[in-house]
């Protein structure tokens, strides 16, 4: 009795009862689809955010100033960013980082602005790409002019075009704001959540030499955050290490842990450590859902046993072995699985790129994931079609013939 | 080829016991054509089960063939249904999803014949039943004497040496049974065994040799001197 007579039998079966098969494939399909979709937009997830990561730099370092410890002395001056660079070798780029929120608004339109001070070296640690003009340099950073950087995107619905070099924005807060001259046009960044949200309703992101910026929003010159980018990967940590010792040397507060240096890449691991967890807990949830879909599959097993109870006597007073019994049930309720898990395959990858596509991240359908999906179907068809089928391989003949 | 040495069977239901089979004792040889007769109930069935290894005996010996099947296996008892014997039954036992041509195929895929030669004798078998026609309809579209067709095409596709055929025309008008008697009775000139349990006196005169029964007994075994030849 081989494989083909069994499967052509299987789906003869099926087929001949097709609302029921449909119905008890649903569960399947459902707990295939929901594991499918999640896990890869889980992986999805993980490989945008570490997209994202890897283009600020894997060789970032962020030194932070503990502010609820720090005394006004702690704090970082544009001086200690100059020595840092100068005087540290492993130190390739070095920028301080100022942050503000504010308005800025073009003839025609007004937003939200999430405003960055930085110095010229910002654009080698951001890694993004200038599109039109430039970042603004060296002597605009240090005389503090008036030359903001902004994106594509901001560009567009400032002045209706990618090209806004030369162009004029009115920068500030609500009530006092000054005119910056656009240098240069990046790249739009953050893509990811640009997809989320209408284009309009995001506030745009301006950057702008944090000279200039402690004149627009009157603030004093310290800092309490900075990047530094380590001239290679194997140097990030040593740089950073160095970097705080410096400081320490410069503030004199030793005695005091007032720097923080944090390795970007290790928060990567770390979010991306949450985001797998978070996955695997949600995955197996859904998972679940396939345990109940397994034994929708063993209920319409047994039921259909029990109708063909007389089918049953018939091939064995004909010659057919209890293994052939077996078999025969056994192959339908796992192609009942596998239909079942490759109706959900499919459903689960379209449902990942449509969720996909509202939240911006491209999922990751991995060839492990479909075979580990279809071997997982097949293995709950035998799991939960096993007890059917050996009740039907040891009806006794006689009785199962004279069943009615 | 069939020996049977004080067969019993005994159906136990709960508290109650129920002997069908009281000692059975008979022989029948190759080329045989045996009809068992005797009222309801008196264990025709019962004992055509057993003949077949459908059923197993209370105690007793069985040989068949020259070989004692007491002791088998399940799966031994399938082999033999599967190669040896050949049934056929009242209520015809076709299987209804199938097309008449696959259900005369079946037994021939559990003796595992490959896939052209099933095809090739399950067409030699239908010719032999005069049923070349229908072999793409399903049992529920064919009449009853055709359905019973199908089940002797089925019964000698695998080429038994035996046919067990209890009442076969049991559910079937006179000219339909005289029609199914000629096909069994051919059967048995080319060199089968047939044994058939019947209530009627007509077609157990198509046989050669009539077994009465009795409350699980043989009170009769005689052969028959005016034999019906088609
Ligand atoms: N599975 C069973 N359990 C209990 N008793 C049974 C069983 N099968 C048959 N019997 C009993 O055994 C006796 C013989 O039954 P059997 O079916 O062999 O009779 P039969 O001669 O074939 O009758 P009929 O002519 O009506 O077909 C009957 O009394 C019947 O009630
Ligand atoms: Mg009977």
């Amino acid at each position: 009795m081989n494989l083909v007579e069994n499967i052509k039998m299987a789906i003869d079966s099926i087929m001949s009862n097709k609302m029921r098969s449909f119905l008890t494939m649903l569960g399947i399909i459902i707990g295939i689809s929901s594991v499918i979709s999640i896990v890869s937009l889980g992986v999805g997830g993980q490989n945008t955010i570490t997209g994202e990561f890897e283009k600020i730099g894997v060789s970032t370092i962020r030194i932070s100033v503990k502010t609820t410890e720090a005394e006004t002395s702690d704090y970082i001056t544009y001086k200690d960013i100059e020595q840092l660079k100068e005087k540290i070798d492993y130190i390739k780029y070095a920028t301080p980082i100022k942050y503000q929120t504010g308005v800025a608004s073009s003839e025609k339109k007004s937003k939200t602005a999430m405003v960055y001070g930085t110095n010229e070296d910002m654009i080698h640690i951001d890694n993004t790409e200038i599109l039109y003009g430039r970042f603004f340099n060296r002597i605009e950073f240090e005389e503090g002019r008036a030359v903001a950087v902004i994106d594509e995107t901001a560009a567009r619905s400032f002045f209706g075009t990618s090209d806004a070099v030369g162009q004029t924005l009115n920068i500030g807060s609500s009530t006092s704001k000054k005119k910056a001259t656009i240098v240069g046009v990046t790249k739009s960044q953050f893509e990811m959540f640009q997809n989320m949200a209408d284009e309009e309703e995001l506030p745009v992101v301006v950057y702008m030499p944090a000279t200039f910026l402690d004149i627009l929003y009157s603030k004093d010159s310290r800092i309490s955050e900075l990047y530094i980018m380590a001239n290679s990967k194997e140097n990030t940590e040593a740089a950073g290490i160095l970097a705080k010792n410096m400081l320490m040397n410069r503030h004199g507060n030793r005695d005091r842990d007032v720097y923080k240096a944090e390795n970007l890449m290790k928060q990567l691991d770390q979010i991306n450590t949450v985001l797998g967890i978070f996955t695997a807990f949600i995955a197996a949830v859904a998972a679940i859902s396939l345990l109940v879909g397994g034994v929708g599959v063993m209920n319409i097993m047994l039921v259909s046993v029990t109708e063909r109870t007389r089918e049953i006597g018939i091939r064995k007073a004909i010659g057919a072995k209890t293994s052939n019994i077996m078999f025969q049930f056994l192959t339908e309720s796992v192609i009942i699985s596998c239909i079942g898990g490759i109706i959900g395959l499919i459903l689960g990858i379209a449902g990942a790129y449509l969720l996909g596509q509202l939240a911006g991240i491209t999922p990751s359908v991995t060839p492990q994931i479909v075979i580990v999906s279809i071997a997982f179907s097949s293995a709950v068809g035998i799991f939960f079609g096993i007890y059917p089928a050996r009740k039907a391989a040891k009806l006794d003949p006689i009785e199962a013939l004279r069943y009615e | 080829m069939i020996k049977l040495e004080n067969v019993k069977k005994v159906y136990t239901t709960g508290e109650i016991s129920l002997t069908a089979l009281k000692g059975i004792s008979m022989e029948i040889k190759p080329g045989e054509f045996v009809s068992i007769m005797g009222p309801s109930g008196c264990g025709k069935s019962t004992l055509m089960n057993i003949m077949g290894c459908l059923d197993r005996m209370t105690s007793g010996k069985y040989t068949l063939n020259g070989r004692d099947i007491s002791g088998l296996s399940d799966n031994e008892l399938a082999e033999i249904r599967c190669r040896e014997i050949g049934f056929v039954f009242q209520s015809f036992n076709l299987l209804p999803r199938m097309t008449v041509l696959e259900n005369v195929e079946l037994p021939m895929v559990y003796a595992g014949i490959p896939r052209k030669e099933r095809r090739e004798r399950a067409l030699a078998a239908l010719e032999k039943v005069d049923l070349g026609n229908r072999i793409r309809h399903r049992p529920n579209e064919i009449s009853g004497g055709q359905k019973q067709r199908v089940a002797i095409a089925r019964a000698i596709v695998n080429n038994p040496s035996i046919i067990l055929a209890d009442e076969p025309t049991g559910n079937l008008d006179t000219k339909v049974t005289k029609e199914i008697m000629k096909i069994i009775q051919k059967l048995n000139d080319d060199g089968t065994t047939v044994v058939l349990v019947t209530h009627e006196p007509d077609v157990a005169q198509y046989s050669k040799r009539i077994i009465h029964m009795l409350d699980g007994e043989i009170i009769d075994d005689k052969l028959v001197n005016d034999r019906k030849i088609f």
